[in-house]
């Protein structure tokens, strides 16, 4: 018989040091603030994890889920997600609009092809009103999931403001033509030249299908001043809107451009007209009402609307800003237009919000222009559509893009298009509209760690250096697959666990256990400390009361 | 036996009763899963021998043994020599705190080293006798607060300075001796991984933040051990047969209120006009040892940022993937 000691040794795993805690951590993802901020609600942290991976096709169709239109947003959206980025208190913002371009060029130039969520088709129809980014957004949300979609619209290419109102120097055509056809190829019905209340009336609409989306953009432009009377009639050559120039030169017109040319706004539109009007050979002075960047700190409406880097590069390619200007008259001899007399800007906004500039006397200077092209923002038209105009959800038409949309960003479009595709199914299917489960916690740069991330340096596409001969692309994407993978290595992952073992090497309890994606705590022996919390470097972990 | 976690073999398992936050009980576990449990641990007395063996449990999954404070070295160099004769390659690791080491463990472990026993010697050094109520010890810097070293109208805290022990270990010409930290858990594997290397005395040691004697909040441990490499006060350099070898390069050089504002250990000297020299004195320290080192122009493999960063997947662990349930 083996000798048996008096008292056996135990294993401390007996005693539960968990009942010390007096705060307990979790594991919480939090919503980072490029995607708090995107207008399409990209998961870009989570596309930017599987690109650092090199695993592209999965990172296109992540980023796809939101936003069909990598290679078209890459390239024109003004990335708010980039302003957001909490790499800035590190050092630089991640560049975020170049991984989605590549990915986006990446997708076009191997063919991939976008996933459906079912096989079985649904019975219910829908028609949406409009081929822009609103309209493509929803039914390619829609078609994913097995519904018939039908898209009208009165142009004879798809696309909207896409493709009427964008300078070939930001997107090619072929860009957007591709990510369209990929969209369509779901089994879209596009039927284009079809204006509501000609090829197909109203109430039909109502009548034969399920549910309506109502995405019109914005086509017409808001009046000019000096729209009226007799100087209407005169105008013709002289006066026109930023959106039918646009137009007209998206659809490859030869536009006779006098040598002196004025524009007057101070938004995005304006600024794609100048650089247009640049290209095309002529001076251009852009009135604006609103001061430059910088001059204030986002106080809002007294600085210019339009992006930064727009103006930076318009600025680079010759184009004049006046700021705080306001026309006070357009200056003729007879027919001709001599100029524009302007006068500096009082107040911008009057006190319910609408734009309504005061103008000084005695501040008046003449700028010379044979042509003054107005950009003064843009309205939708409802010609046609006065019915379905005031309907609601609740008759099933849902309304989205830039018709109701007060920031009339592209990513926008796409943002509402996949809200109303959203809410449209879980209408058609009796269920409640699902919340957004991207709708999490924030993150801002105080709650991590920013000293356990390597500094590393921002990679930009390049600039083309004949980029004022013709209309070419302006910026070159990233090169190659290892800058692509260098810029999504530098993503923070603000919020998400990205895996890196801190919680685990640092636990003094052993409460931290490493499993297959991830980790758990065992919260029978964690005592609380809150070092996980503390050193974990993208804040996931929040300490919490004891449950 | 605890085997819930597939990726480690916690050496060092939950159910101790070290203080929430403990810096030397998440230095033990680092260091002893990174040898593993097919080793023989000895352990002097102090903070990390009670509160992993309490009423009859043990939180040790490997062999291990208590010795009385001052004879943790012959202890093991008995062992070693039984080893040895039987022809067994056991590895043999002591751990001990500062006063086992510094104070009262000097001499046995002086002798263990000049006889070349075959031995880790790893010192957790929190520079007090903290289990016993935080009194101060030969590791205890200069103008800390201790129970025995009370800050006052004629004291600014401990008057004398820290006993520069890894200078000690490395005029006996050992092999190796090495000073590291928990916060750059890369840095401290390296240094295990090289010392289980290499045949004959090796001594480690490891600065452990001490939540209850340091007095700051349990959060911190970490971030104060960072923070002691970071201002120079804490440098991280390897010695072998007496010659400098290899040192952690300052990324930037902090001041050392970064260092001290957050442990209450040194709050006295922050309202007080005798204080501010002793911040003046510990600055002049920091300043010492990096000229000494060399730790700002060092040309070396990593800096004090490198060896933090963070990367997906982490920067490896412990051991291959064990297979669930062996």
């Amino acid at each position: 018989m083996a000798a048996k000691l008096e008292i056996e040794p135990g294993s401390s795993n007996a005693y539960h040091t968990g009942e010390w805690r007096t705060q307990q951590p979790v594991y919480q993802n939090k919503w980072p603030p490029c995607s708090q901020i995107c207008p399409a609600s990209e998961d870009i942290q989570a596309w930017l994890a599987l690109a650092s991976a090199e695993q592209w096709q999965a990172a296109w169709h992540k980023l796809t889920e939101r936003n069909p239109f990598p290679a078209t947003m890459g390239r024109i959206c003004y990335h708010a997600c980039e302003s957001a980025c909490n790499r800035k208190h590190l050092d630089s913002a991640v560049n975020i609009h170049a991984m989605e371009r590549y990915l986006g060029d990446m997708a076009i130039a191997q063919g991939w092809r976008h996933r459906s969520f079912c096989d079985d088709a649904q019975p219910e129809r829908v028609a949406i009103v409009g081929a822009g980014p609103a309209g493509l957004s929803c039914a390619f949300q829609l078609a994913r999931h097995g519904y018939s979609v039908t898209i009208f619209d009165d142009q004879a290419e798809a696309g909207g403001t896409l493709h009427s109102a964008i300078p070939d120097y930001r997107l090619p055509k072929s860009v957007l033509a591709n990510e369209i056809d990929a969209i369509l190829a779901l089994g879209i019905e596009l039927r284009l030249n079809s204006r509501i209340g000609e090829a197909v009336s109203e109430s039909d609409l109502l009548d034969q299908y399920d549910a309506v989306f109502l995405a019109i953009g914005t086509q017409q432009p808001r009046l000019n001043p000096y729209n009226n009377g007799a100087e209407k009639a005169r105008s013709n050559h002289s006066v026109m809107s930023g959106l039918e120039f646009l137009h007209r030169l998206n659809r490859g017109e030869e536009l006779e451009i006098p040598r002196q040319v004025a524009v007057v706004g101070g938004g995005n539109t304006a600024m794609d007209v100048a650089r247009c009007v640049r290209r095309l050979g002529a001076e251009v002075t852009v009135i604006c009402a609103q001061d430059p960047h910088g001059t204030h700190h986002h106080e809002l409406g007294t600085e210019m609307p339009a992006s930064l880097t727009e103006v930076v590069e318009a600025e680079a390619e010759g184009v004049q800003l006046i700021y705080r200007a306001g026309v006070h008259r357009l200056v003729r001899s007879g027919d001709h237009l001599s100029g524009i007399e302007i006068a500096h800007v009082d107040r911008v906004h009057d006190r319910h919000g609408n734009f309504n500039p005061i103008l000084f006397d005695g501040t008046e200077e003449f700028v010379a222009a044979e042509l003054v092209i107005f950009a003064i923002g843009q309205e939708s038209d409802w010609r046609g559509l006065e019915v379905l105009q005031k309907t609601t959800e609740a008759d099933g038409v849902w309304v989205g893009g830039d018709a109701v949309s007060k920031s009339k960003l592209a990513a926008a479009a796409v943002g509402s298009g996949y809200r109303a595709a959203m809410s449209m199914m879980a209408r058609l299917k009796g269920d409640a509209v699902i919340p957004d489960e991207h709708k999490k916690r924030k993150i801002t740069y105080r709650e991590m760690q920013l000293h356990y991330y390597a500094k590393q340096p921002r990679l930009e596409g390049e600039m083309n250096p004949e980029r004022l001969d013709g209309f070419k692309e302006v910026v070159k994407g990233l090169v190659d697959d290892d800058s692509a993978r260098h810029e999504a290595k530098r993503c923070l992952s603000c919020g998400v666990c990205f895996e890196c073992d801190n919680c685990w090497h640092f636990c003094p309890d052993a409460a931290v256990i490493k499993i297959a994606g991830g980790y758990r705590i065992d919260y029978d022996y964690c005592k609380g400390c809150g070092i996980c919390a503390e050193e974990c470097p993208c804040g996931h972990i929040d300490m919490g009361n004891v449950s | 036996m605890d085997k819930r976690d597939p990726f480690r073999h916690n050496v060092l398992t939950s159910g101790h009763r070290a203080c929430s936050g403990c810096g030397e009980a998440m230095a033990a576990r680092m260091v002893s899963d990174l040898i593993g449990p097919d080793a023989i641990y000895i352990n002097a007395t102090g903070c990390l021998q009670v509160f992993t063996t309490h009423n009859q449990q043990s939180a040790w999954q490997a062999p291990w043994i208590h010795s009385v404070f001052a004879n943790a070295a012959a202890v093991a160099s008995g062992i070693e020599a039984a080893l040895r004769i039987s022809g067994k390659e056991t590895p043999v690791v002591v751990q001990a705190g500062d006063g086992g080491t510094f104070d009262i463990g000097l001499q046995c472990l002086s002798g263990m080293i000049e006889r070349g026993h075959d031995i880790l010697f790893v010192c957790y050094d929190n520079e007090a006798y903290m289990n016993t109520g935080v009194q101060r010890s030969s590791s205890t810097p200069h103008a800390v607060r201790t129970s025995t070293s009370p800050p006052g109208r004629l004291s600014q805290g401990k008057h004398q300075l820290k006993k520069d022990v890894i200078s000690i270990m490395a005029a006996h010409h050992m092999p190796y001796a090495a000073t590291a930290t928990v916060a750059y858990f890369p840095d401290l594997k390296a240094k295990v991984e090289k010392a289980m290397g290499i045949k004959g005395p090796r001594f480690l040691q490891v600065l452990s933040p001490c939540p209850l004697g340091w007095v700051h909040d349990s959060a911190l441990s970490v971030t104060v051990s960072r923070l002691a490499v970071e201002t120079g006060l804490f440098p991280l350099v390897e010695l072998e047969h007496g010659e400098l070898t290899g040192v952690m390069r300052l990324a930037e050089q902090r001041p050392v209120d970064e260092y001290l504002r957050p442990q209450g250990r040194f709050k006295h000297l922050f309202n007080s006009k005798n204080g501010a020299i002793e911040l003046r004195h510990l600055q002049a320290l920091a300043d010492a040892r990096i000229r000494r080192y060399g730790l700002l122009d060092a040309e070396t493999e990593w800096d004090t940022d490198r060896a933090m960063q963070s990367e997906r997947h982490g920067r490896g662990g412990y051991c291959e993937r064990r297979s669930h349930g062996s």
